[in-house]
């Protein structure tokens, strides 16, 4: 049965004032939880990933509300959209003898570009890629509780504790290909410790997590090996971050004589640029743009110069810009069915069409609004 | 206070011309921010159906009402009066109970808040609970928020009544707007007061509504006091002259 077909049928059915009991399951959902084989004919349909996997992939990275929505529900379902097609047949097409390609996904507030990272993550998750995934850049530059001078290098600093959750949730996904990749430098901590050349990435990142105070050297010395790694071939590397504006934006954070600090003096911002340069081959850096979490930016602000700024956008500079727009008619249909299928709209106007015309006005169709009108109905 | 209202106007359009006129009588200065009306002034009228409606299905009735009304002054609607589906006047009544300072948008937004949460605990209760239970867990938060507050209704009430120079609480009965009032204030007392200094008010207000709704928790507790109270001072239902 083709998906396209019966949603036509079940429109004229609608039309007809027939309610379609079964047709509603075509339009929102399908079976293909595989993101390589999701194509046009999927699109605005809604597939499910396994709750197990949601564990292993995805510690952290998911937004608040989607986890929220996740533990309601009992299954997470993601919506398949153009831009994320769009971006896995990139990914499925990326010649890894060349430099790594950058693409950027930028769009308004609330249009879905953690999900459309997220469902990219997924792909590359169950394809077995190296997955380096920074949740959110920006909780990197603000609301620092410890803050110490690097003991790598005297002008920058430290962050121990950010560093070393990042470091468990990397474990957490990364965990096969810990033991199989080796070091390739011998790495001295202190007077006592150090991690002899060849020892697997696991010790340092164990070194990391369990010495806090060197937990962002750790997390310097992951980087570089891996872009080191994958340039020989060794695995497909992606990285993912999100909010990425944060790494050429102003920090909250100040020293001790209570003057800023750029964000370039801080290491893991240090480090994570260099990542994401386009010096390396054998894999893909897909970023996000973020004006929920910056610092300084206008609420209304999304193109891609308005937030990187000038030094950024110049760091950034050939990168693939994939516009996020808001859900076509199609698209809002579908979610609107998702939700009538999990009884989320316990309104008793909501399922009629003036409700459906009232929620497509008031969120504008935007994903973002939609799921917020709709967990207060 | 009265010369902050009144301003010197500069040249207002021909609208609110016609309200100044029949608003205030001193010439050249205007008022703001009063909605004191003239008796002219007629109702809006707030219905879809009613102006959706095409000019052939009309009644002579309705289209010459249409056109008196297209004459005659009308009020200004106020910003809480919508055509909206969704709207609901017990839940815009306690939301204005609720609003401290005239924030409008933080009442409305912790009642949106307090709506999502008790349908997430409903909706949690409903998975882990078997089949044969899941017929009896509600999971529509207006039908628990409507049945919670007319669960806290008192059914008589207590009046302060002053007789030979002593006030005696005398038992009375109450008309139905006093009843819903008494239910709000009694329900957003509880979750101002009786918590803790760092929980939330959708999380308290969840709470007792839940508890309300299965007839239980401390607003119901208050309720059964006042009836008590009530039957206890039985003897004095003469004092009341009404």
């Amino acid at each position: 049965l083709d998906p396209g077909c019966s949603f036509h049928v079940s429109s004229q059915a609608s039309q007809k004032n027939q309610v379609p009991v079964e047709h509603p399951r075509a339009i929102s959902r399908t079976s293909e939880s595989d993101p390589a084989k999701h194509g046009e004919q999927h699109e605005g349909q809604h597939y499910s990933i396994p709750l197990q996997d949601l564990k292993m992939v995805f510690p952290h990275g998911l937004p608040p509300r989607f986890v929220m929505q996740v533990k309601t529900f009992g299954e997470a379902c993601l919506m398949i959209r153009k831009p994320a097609l769009e971006l896995l047949h990139y990914l499925k097409n990326t010649n890894f003898a060349h430099p790594a390609v950058r693409y950027l996904l930028y769009g308004e507030k609330g249009t879905g570009k953690t999900l459309t990272l997220c469902h990219a993550i997924h792909f590359c998750a169950k394809h077995d890629w190296m997955i380096l995934h920074i949740p959110d850049a920006h909780l990197w530059v603000k609301n620092c509780q410890e803050l110490l001078p690097s003991t790598y290098n005297k002008q920058r600093f430290d962050q121990p504790l950010e560093a070393s959750t990042w470091l468990k949730n990397f474990r957490t996904t990364n965990e096969r290909f810990l033991s199989k990749i080796k070091v390739q430098e011998k790495y001295v901590w202190n007077k006592r410790e150090s991690t002899e050349k060849g020892s697997p990435l696991g010790e340092v990142i164990e070194q990391g997590i369990t010495r806090v105070r060197n937990a962002t050297d750790a997390v310097g010395i992951v980087l570089k090996e891996l872009k080191r790694q994958s340039s020989m071939g060794m695995f497909h590397l992606l990285v993912a971050v999100d909010g990425v504006n944060a790494l050429w934006g102003r920090t909250t954070l100040k020293r001790e004589d209570k003057s800023l600090i750029a964000p370039e003096e801080l290491a893991l911002v240090h480090n994570l640029r260099k990542m994401v340069k386009n010096d390396w081959h054998g894999g893909a850096v897909v970023l996000t743009l973020s004006q929920t979490g910056s610092l300084f930016k206008p609420r209304t602000a999304y193109l891609p110069h308005e937030l990187l700024g000038k030094e950024g956008f110049d760091d950034l500079d050939p990168f693939l810009p994939i516009l996020i727009s808001n859900y076509n008619p199609k698209e809002f249909e579908s979610s609107f069915q998702y939700y009538l299928e999990n009884s989320w709209l316990q309104h008793e106007k909501a399922p009629t069409e003036e409700g459906k015309k009232e929620l497509l006005f008031l969120s504008n169709s935007n994903p973002g609004q939609l799921e917020r009108l709709c967990a207060c109905l | 206070m009265a010369a902050s209202a009144l301003r010197v106007a500069p040249q207002w359009s021909g609208l609110v011309l016609s309200i100044r006129r029949a608003v205030c009588r001193l010439p050249g200065l205007t008022q703001v921010r009063c909605v004191r009306y003239a008796p002219e002034f007629k109702d809006p009228l707030i219905d879809k159906n009613y102006y959706q409606k095409p000019v052939t299905e009309l009644t002579e009735e309705e289209k010459y009402h249409q056109e008196v009304r297209t004459t005659q002054l009308i009020k200004a609607a106020p910003s809480t009066h919508t055509s909206s589906v969704f709207a609901d006047p017990v839940i815009s009544k306690f939301t204005n109970m609720m609003m401290k300072g005239g924030n409008k948008v933080l009442a409305r937004s912790l009642m949106a808040q307090t709506l999502e949460t008790l349908k997430r605990k409903q909706f949690e209760k409903y998975h882990a609970a078997s089949v044969e239970e899941q017929a009896n867990i509600e999971r529509n938060p207006y039908k628990i928020f409507h049945q919670a507050l007319k669960n806290c209704e008192p059914v008589i009430g207590l009046e302060s009544i002053l007789k030979g120079g002593h006030f005696y609480q005398v038992p009375v009965p109450l008309v139905d707007r006093r009843r819903r009032f008494l239910a709000m204030k009694w329900m957003i007392t509880e979750c101002r007061e009786n918590k803790h200094r760092r929980t939330l008010m959708p999380e308290k207000l969840s709470h007792e509504l839940l508890e309300a709704f299965h007839n239980r928790g401390p607003v119901i507790k208050r309720k059964h006091n006042m009836h008590k109270m009530a039957e206890a001072n039985r003897a004095l239902a003469h004092y009341r002259w009404w």
